[in-house]
């Protein structure tokens, strides 16, 4: 997950992007970041009850986030201010001694509120040895297989409703989950399928390569505005395609922002991204709110 | 005396031409009879100087498309890279062809072969103007936008066509006058799909951006094509503005929004143009007009200028 370096906004300063120092995760979201990278709303966050929540949070989640959680969890009933959902467990931080200055406390920004949705996860997992592809084609069921057009064996399964590409070196994707863990117990059954079929199947380096996330802000957008004022991140070209696209820099990923309202959100390999993604930009899409 | 020497011995002394009578005077050179005036006194100092004029007279009647006094190509050396290459050109005697008929000097091939594709690039890119009679200014604009991209070799794995389309569309874009997609792949071999990607590859490249396009864009174009009279075209160009901005439209491509709003406005004209024609000038499927139209129709009575003539009233324009 990303490590978020936060400086106090009005002291300018770019915040160190590659400092390992960890800190408090609560100042990720909503701070604006002085590199210029995330982008910049105009909020400032209540730091001191974000400290309390900070610490209970830790006391509250002990597993490492995105454990096929329910995004309830990560709501937090009780916050007010921002806080990151999902984040806080991975940050071993010491808490009450903050490494960086923290904020006055102005009044608090709450955070959207809104909690995007995982659709799918991609990811990749290696069996360990050489498949016969034809062989897996006929004998296992809810499989195709066209080397012509593709080399590799589609099989689905329906239970977490999953598809998979099953190539003949032994590796092989899995797409269509809607949880990381969903996506692991799915790549165990395609591998158990594999197994079953008498190859000496095992289920080495399982990867998360790609989470896909989508929300609705529940208002209309002018997307004009925003490619106007952020034009360094944004490419909004109707003729090709009616969303603006939006890459954002600093968790690493690109949101689909429609005028209807709904972002989708791609390009994440841990939940957290997609989530400190959207806090980024819940506060500049409130900015360029339609009025009508 | 015209040329003195010195008569100290000094050994770099070179031959100073000056008047007798005036000695600090600068003389001015008449190039044309070959002489070097004193401006004081008119005394002819030197004569015989080289003419570097041309040999052969030029008359400004004679067709302009010889030009004797040029005596090479009227290159571009800014966009070509300074070509000073001299290439040996085919014979014209009997006695450069050998004795099957082939010509003795054979090597005309390689003149510049790293830019070879630049220049070819070029030449497409003038061939996809002419077919659009886009001017001159664009162009230049384009073969630059080219030439920039082509000496920073990110985009180095694409077809130079596609990358020549693009800069094309960015061009007319950055000229003010822009050209939709559908209109440049018209003019193109490459396929939409990967022109807009080169597009976006460029744009991030060379580091610039486009302002997005707008409705008013098109109008003089697409009515003009359509034959419709300015009175239309203007009525046209004020429905379009207006829908947008009453935000009658939301997410609709401003081409659609200009088609449907041409469509309103001939229809309510004396000029009526169907949905398909409409739809084939300006690239639109007439679905798609017909679903934009539907969304500007309510509306339709604010969104015609105050001093537009009715052919047809509004309350009698087709509900398609």
């Amino acid at each position: 997950m990303e490590q978020n370096n936060s400086l106090p906004p009005f002291q300018g300063l770019a915040s160190p992007q590659g400092a390992l120092t960890p800190v408090m995760p609560m100042f990720s979201p909503m701070m604006p970041y002085g590199s210029g990278l995330t982008p910049q709303p105009v909020t400032n966050t209540n730091s001191l009850s974000l400290l309390e929540e900070q610490q209970r949070q830790q006391q509250q989640h002990g597993m490492p986030g995105g454990s096929g959680q329910t995004p309830q969890l990560y709501h937090s009933q009780t916050v007010t201010t921002t806080t990151l959902p999902g984040n806080t467990p991975l940050y071993n931080t010491t808490p009450l001694t903050p490494m960086t200055p923290i904020t006055p406390a102005t009044p608090a920004s709450e955070s959207s509120g809104i909690v995007p949705q995982l659709q799918n996860i991609v990811s990749t997992v290696n069996l360990g040895c050489k498949l016969d592809l034809k062989t897996i084609a006929l004998r296992a069921r809810n499989a195709e297989y066209n080397p012509k057009r593709f080399a590799a064996v589609i099989m689905r399964i329906r239970e977490p409703r999953t598809t998979a590409l099953i190539f003949s070196s032994g590796k092989m994707v899995c797409t269509g989950a809607k949880s990381e863990e969903q996506s692991r117990l799915a790549a165990r059954k395609y591998a158990r399928v594999v197994q079953k079929l008498g190859f000496p199947a095992k289920f080495l380096d399982f990867k998360i390569q790609n989470m896909v996330g989508s929300c609705d802000v529940k208002f209309p957008i002018r997307l004009e505005g925003l490619v106007l004022t952020h034009q360094q991140f944004s490419s909004y070209e109707p003729e090709l395609f009616p969303g603006l696209i939006y890459r954002m820099i600093k968790p690493r990923i690109v949101l689909l922002i429609f005028v209807s309202g709904k972002v989708v959100l791609t390009g994440a390999k841990v939940r957290g991204e997609i989530y400190e993604a959207f806090e980024n930009i819940y506060p500049i899409l409130k900015g360029f709110r339609k009025t009508t | 005396k015209d040329i003195t020497s010195r008569a100290d011995g000094d050994v770099l002394a070179l031959p100073k031409v000056q008047c007798p009578n005036h000695p600090d005077a600068m003389l001015v050179e008449d190039y044309r009879a070959g002489d070097m005036i004193c401006p004081e006194c008119g005394l002819v100092v030197g004569d015989r100087v080289i003419d570097v004029g041309s040999e052969w007279r030029t008359f400004t009647n004679e067709k302009a498309t010889k030009d004797p006094s040029r005596v090479g190509d009227a290159q571009n050396p800014l966009l070509n890279g300074g070509d000073l290459t001299t290439m040996i050109s085919k014979g014209t005697g009997a006695a450069s062809f050998d004795e099957f008929g082939n010509s003795k000097y054979q090597n005309r091939r390689t003149m510049s072969s790293s830019d070879r594709a630049m220049l070819n690039a070029f030449k497409e890119i003038t061939t996809m103007a002419d077919r659009i009679n886009l001017p001159r200014n664009i162009i230049d604009r384009t073969n630059n936008l080219f030439k920039q991209v082509y000496e920073q070799k990110s985009l180095k794995g694409r077809a130079n066509d596609a990358i020549a389309s693009a800069c094309l569309y960015i061009a007319c874009r950055q000229e003010g006058v822009p050209r939709t997609f559908k209109e440049i792949c018209a003019v193109s071999r490459i396929s939409k799909k990967e022109i807009g990607r080169c597009f976006k590859l460029i744009l991030k490249a060379l580091e610039t951006s486009v302002d997005l396009i707008t409705t008013g864009d098109f109008m003089s174009r697409f009515c003009s094509n359509l034959g419709l009279p300015k009175q239309v075209q203007m009525a046209a160009t004020y429905i379009a503005r207006k829908a947008v901005e009453l935000d009658l439209v939301p997410g609709r491509s401003p081409i659609s929004v200009a088609a449907a709003a041409i469509y309103m406005a001939s229809q309510a004209s004396a000029e009526k143009k169907t949905q398909k024609e409409i739809g084939d000038i300006a690239g639109v499927a007439d679905v798609t007009i017909r679903q934009s139209y539907r969304l500007i129709y309510p509306r339709a009575a604010d969104l015609f200028p105050p001093d537009f003539k009715f052919d047809t009233p509004v309350d009698k324009l087709p509900l398609l």
